[in-house]
């Protein structure tokens, strides 16, 4: 779970997603506190945490989302403190501002849970209410996607996916900022694994929309995708 | 060959002369580097006001204006350095990024469940 200067809404993703924590499902919540100002409070983390275990990193300066999802993806991929590798049935990756609701986590970790590798959340199988800017952006990406890396996604940029170890392992992610989501559709669709694209809602708030992506945020892309992949080594 | 001085090669060699002067004040400990400057800006202020040799020099390879042999080269080189410094920083980038990655991941600790007041009250919250 990335963050960054989200303020009280990580503590009460947090708190929300600690319900659904317990015998049933031990959740253990990956914060990477991207170089937030201030920092993310961790007494309110401590209070809301219930059942979850949360494990912070904190980036000493902010790097973008895309550098937060990888430090966040080591970290579940190293060892844990006793040097024993980590065991998981399925990772999931979120946006810590409160758009996405903790059944629907639970719900692409089950997908992971019953076979797939990959699980996509797409809102737009799920009844939110998506705004029409917001929707037409997202169509366009869709097309772009489907053009530069031969896969089709409904919802390419839903911040909610889910993985199995051996995909996570795969996701090396090298585009620091909004450009990661492309880039793993592009890892997905080369690494030939199997996907399924899981309903869930997005609950638009107004923060969340602020600090969401506009259409020049599409430009700064599209010019970080471009040098990707003028420069990137072949790996 | 003679001179042609006009207000537009005065205004550019006076401006060649005020951006050495600055240099010059600003970064007189590198000695090299304004030496090197000080011989292109030379180069370029004899270039300006005789413009008749970058004429003849541009005929003798086949290039009609003695400015496009002079642009020519000088387009190649910056967009090549353009790519060049957009890749070095994008590498740098990524050097950065491991750096404060792995400082992160050094300090990375768990969130302890607080101890007393409000030990079991808040869950879930």
């Amino acid at each position: 779970m990335p963050a960054y200067n989200e303020e009280r809404r990580v503590a009460r993703t947090l708190a929300e997603l600690a319900a659904f924590s317990g015998a049933e499902h031990a959740i253990t919540v990956f914060l990477v506190d991207d170089g937030s100002v201030p920092a993310v409070d961790e007494e309110a983390l401590a209070r809301a945490k219930g059942a979850l275990d949360v494990i912070l990193a904190r980036h000493g300066v902010n790097l973008g989302q895309g550098a937060a999802l990888e430090t966040a993806r080591r970290l579940a991929l190293a060892e844990d403190e006793r040097r024993a590798p980590r065991c998981f049935d399925a990772y999931v990756t979120m946006d810590s501002d409160g758009q996405h609701r903790p059944e629907d986590v639970v719900a692409i970790a089950q997908a992971v849970r019953e076979g797939a590798d990959v699980a996509l959340g797409d809102r737009f199988g799920g009844g939110s209410d998506v705004p029409r800017s917001r929707a037409l952006l997202l169509r366009l990406a869709r097309a772009f996607e489907r053009l530069t890396t031969g896969l089709s996604l409904r919802d390419a940029h839903n911040g909610l996916r889910g993985f199995s170890r051996v995909a996570l392992e795969q996701m090396h992610i090298r585009q620091n900022r909004m450009a990661h989501a492309s880039e793993l559709t592009r890892r997905i669709s080369r690494a030939r694994l199997r996907f399924v694209e899981v309903p869930v809602a997005v609950r638009y708030t107004d923060a969340s929309l602020a600090k969401g992506q506009r259409a020049s945020g599409a430009v700064a892309i599209l010019v970080d995708l471009l040098q990707g992949f003028l420069f990137e080594e072949r790996s | 060959m003679k001179p042609e001085i006009t207000p537009a090669a005065l205004a550019l060699v006076a401006l060649l002369v005020v951006l050495f002067a600055v240099d010059l004040v600003r970064h007189g400990k590198s000695r090299r580097l304004l030496a090197v400057q000080g011989v292109v800006f030379a180069t370029g202020a004899v270039l300006i006001v005789y413009p008749e040799i970058a004429t003849r020099l541009a005929h003798a390879v086949g290039i009609g204006r003695g400015v496009d042999f002079v642009i020519y080269p000088l387009v190649i080189w910056l967009v090549r350095e353009s790519l060049l410094t957009r890749r070095r920083r994008r590498d740098d980038e990524a050097r950065f990024t491991e750096l404060v990655r792995a400082v992160a991941i050094e300090r990375v600790r768990p969130i302890e469940r607080q101890r007393g007041a409000h030990s079991s009250a808040d869950v879930a919250s």
